[in-house]
C-alpha cells in the first residue's frame, strides 16, 4: 500500500531560525537576535529544505514557497553581522524540491528496500476524485524517484535496490487511469450516449481497407483545409478488384485456422482419451 | 494528452516483449536466461510435444502440495511440489527425481556438484489423503457454502489448499507498514460519492480554480 509522506521540518531548526520569512515584523525581530543566533548557526551553512504542506492546501503553500525562496540571499561569513547590517540572518538559498527525486535518507546505500503491495483497481474505485487526483501525483513522484535511482545505478554500474518497486508503481498508475477512464465513460454514456470519448468513423483508405478513422481537432473547417482535401478516403477504380481478392484471402485464412484447430483437437482426443470418473490411474 | 502517453507506453512495452516462434519448445529454464538460449537457439526446430489439454479449473495439483510419485526412479516417495508448469503438465518436486550435474565451471575448475530435479508428468503423481497419508484420486466438488474444493474420492475428505511461502519471503500476516505504505484502514476507507461531475470539475471546485475562459470553436474531422 503506497503513500508518500512529505518530509517534515526537522526539529533542530524550529527554535533557531524563522524559516519561511513572510512579514517585515518577523524580519526586524530576527535582526535583533541575529548576532546571537549567528554563533549557534555558524556551523550550519547548508539548510534542509522543507515541504511540510498538508495535502489539502498544496496550492496555497506552493505559492508562498516560491516567494520565500526569492527573498533569500547568500551570506556565508558571520562577521558581516553587525549593528549596521540590520537584516535578518539569511542562509544559503535552499535546494528546494530536488530531494523528492531521492529516496528517504535511511534507505540510501541499502541493497533491498521493503515496499508494500501495489494499489488494486478495487481499492482505487472506492476513493473520491480528489483522492485519486492526489494519489496520481504521489505515484508520479515515486516513479520519478525510482527512475532517477535506476538511472544512477546504471551510471554507477551497480544493481538497483528492489527494482520491483518500479513495476508496482507503474501498475498502480495504470489501474488508477483505468478507474478514472471508467468513471468518465459511465458519465459520458449517461449524459450523451456516446461510447467513445474521441469521435471517429469507419472509412476506406486508398488501398481499399476499411479502418476506424479517429478524428483530429482542427481550427478551420474541412472545406478550407487544403491538406485534408488532398487525403483520399476512397479507393481508385484500379484498386477496386483487389478488395474482393483480399477479402477472399482473409476468409480463407480464417477457415484454415479453424480447420487446423479442429484437426489438432481431434488428434489430441485420439492421443489422450477422456477417462471416466470410475477409472483410476493407479 | 493522457491517451497519447498511454498509447506510447503500450507501444514501447510491445517492442520490449520478446517474441518466440509458435513451435518454441518451452523447458524448465525461463526463456530469457542464457541456459534456455543455449538449448533453443533461434532457428532450431524440435519435434512437437503433445500435452493433454487440461482446463485451468480442472488442474488439481498446486504449488506446496504433498504428492506421491507413481512411476520413475523415486517411485513411492512423497514430496512437496516446488514448481508447476501447466503448459507442459509438469510438476517439479523438492529433492526428488534428481540427477546430478556440475554447475559454474570455468577453465580447469570443474564446478560444484549439485543435485537438480527433473520434472515429472502430471499423470505420474497423485495427491495424498491427509487422513491416512496414502495416494488417492481427486475430484473437484462444491461444499455447502458454494466453495469449490478438492475432495478425495476414496475417503471423501477435503484436501485444503496448500500454504506456500511467497517468493519474496513476505508473510502477509506479519507485515509491518513502512513510511510510504498506506495503512489498511486508510486504503479501504470509502470516500467516493457518485456525482454527475467529471474528475476535472470536482478537482477544480475543491482547489477554487475559476476557469472563465471558454474553448475556441474547433472542428473535428
Amino acid at each position: 500500500m503506497f503513500c508518500c509522506s512529505y518530509i517534515l521540518l526537522s526539529d533542530r531548526w524550529r527554535c533557531t531560525l524563522p524559516f519561511i520569512v513572510s512579514s517585515d515584523i518577523v524580519k526586524m525581530a530576527a535582526a535583533v537576535t541575529s548576532r546571537l543566533t549567528a554563533a549557534v548557526c555558524r556551523q550550519f551553512q547548508r539548510v534542509v529544505t522543507v515541504s511540510s504542506h498538508t495535502q489539502s492546501q498544496y496550492a496555497a503553500q506552493a505559492s508562498s514557497k516560491f516567494h520565500s525562496c526569492q527573498r533569500r540571499r547568500m551570506y556565508d561569513s558571520w562577521w558581516f553581522r553587525s549593528a549596521l547590517n540590520d537584516r535578518a540572518l539569511h542562509t544559503s538559498c535552499v535546494r528546494k524540491g530536488l530531494e523528492d527525486f531521492f529516496d528517504l535518507p535511511e534507505n540510501w546505500g541499502e541493497q533491498t528496500v521493503k515496499s508494500g503491495a501495489p494499489w488494486t483497481a478495487k481499492q482505487l474505485r472506492v476513493k473520491s476524485n480528489e483522492d485519486l487526483h492526489k494519489l496520481w501525483y504521489v505515484f508520479l513522484k515515486e516513479k520519478n524517484m525510482l527512475l532517477t535511482l535506476e538511472q544512477e545505478a546504471k551510471r554507477q554500474r551497480l544493481p538497483m535496490p528492489s527494482p520491483e518497486r518500479l513495476k508496482k508503481v507503474e501498475r498502480s498508475i495504470m489501474r488508477l487511469d483505468t478507474v478514472v477512464k471508467e468513471r468518465e465513460d459511465s458519465l459520458r454514456l449517461l449524459q450523451t450516449g456516446q461510447e467513445r470519448g474521441r469521435p471517429g468513423e469507419w472509412r476506406r483508405n486508398v488501398f481499399g481497407k476499411t479502418f476506424w478513422y479517429r478524428f483530429r481537432e482542427h481550427p478551420i473547417p474541412w472545406y478550407l483545409n487544403s491538406r485534408y482535401k488532398r487525403r483520399r478516403f476512397f479507393e481508385p477504380s484500379h484498386v477496386a478488384p483487389y478488395t474482393r481478392l483480399s477479402l477472399e484471402k482473409y476468409l480463407r485464412s480464417k477457415i484454415r485456422k479453424e480447420t487446423r484447430e479442429n484437426r489438432n483437437q481431434k488428434r489430441l482426443a485420439a492421443m489422450f482419451p477422456k477417462k471416466t470418473a470410475l477409472a483410476s490411474d493407479h | 494528452m493522457r491517451q497519447i502517453s498511454m498509447r506510447l507506453t503500450a507501444l514501447l512495452s510491445m517492442a520490449a516483449k520478446a517474441a518466440f516462434p509458435h513451435d518454441y519448445r518451452y523447458g524448465t529454464n525461463r526463456p530469457w536466461t542464457i541456459a534456455a538460449q543455449r538449448l533453443n537457439p533461434p532457428g532450431k526446430k524440435r519435434r512437437k510435444v503433445f500435452v493433454e489439454p487440461i482446463a485451468n479449473e480442472d488442474w488439481h495439483v498446486l504449488r506446496g502440495d504433498t504428492v506421491e510419485i507413481l512411476s520413475g526412479k523415486d517411485k513411492g516417495k512423497q514430496g512437496k511440489v516446488a514448481q508447476v508448469f501447466r503448459r507442459r503438465s509438469w510438476v517439479i518436486l523438492e529433492g526428488l527425481n534428481t540427477h546430478y550435474r556440475y554447475i559454474g565451471r570455468s577453465g580447469d575448475y570443474r564446478g560444484t556438484y549439485i543435485a537438480s530435479e527433473a520434472p515429472l508428468m502430471l499423470k505420474d503423481v497423485t495427491l495424498i489423503d491427509p487422513t491416512d497419508r496414502k495416494p488417492t484420486d481427486i475430484e473437484w466438488r462444491y461444499t455447502e457454502e458454494g466453495e469449490r474444493v478438492r475432495v478425495s474420492v476414496r475417503t471423501g475428505r477435503i484436501i485444503p489448499k496448500p500454504v506456500y511461502q511467497r517468493r519474496d519471503g513476505i508473510i502477509p500476516q506479519q507485515w509491518k507498514d513502512g513510511p510510504k505504505d498506506t495503512s489498511p484502514e486508510d486504503t479501504l476507507q470509502k470516500t467516493f460519492t457518485p456525482s454527475l461531475k467529471t474528475l476535472e470539475e470536482e478537482v477544480m471546485e475543491k482547489m477554487n480554480i475559476q476557469e472563465d475562459r471558454r474553448p475556441r470553436k474547433s472542428y473535428w474531422y
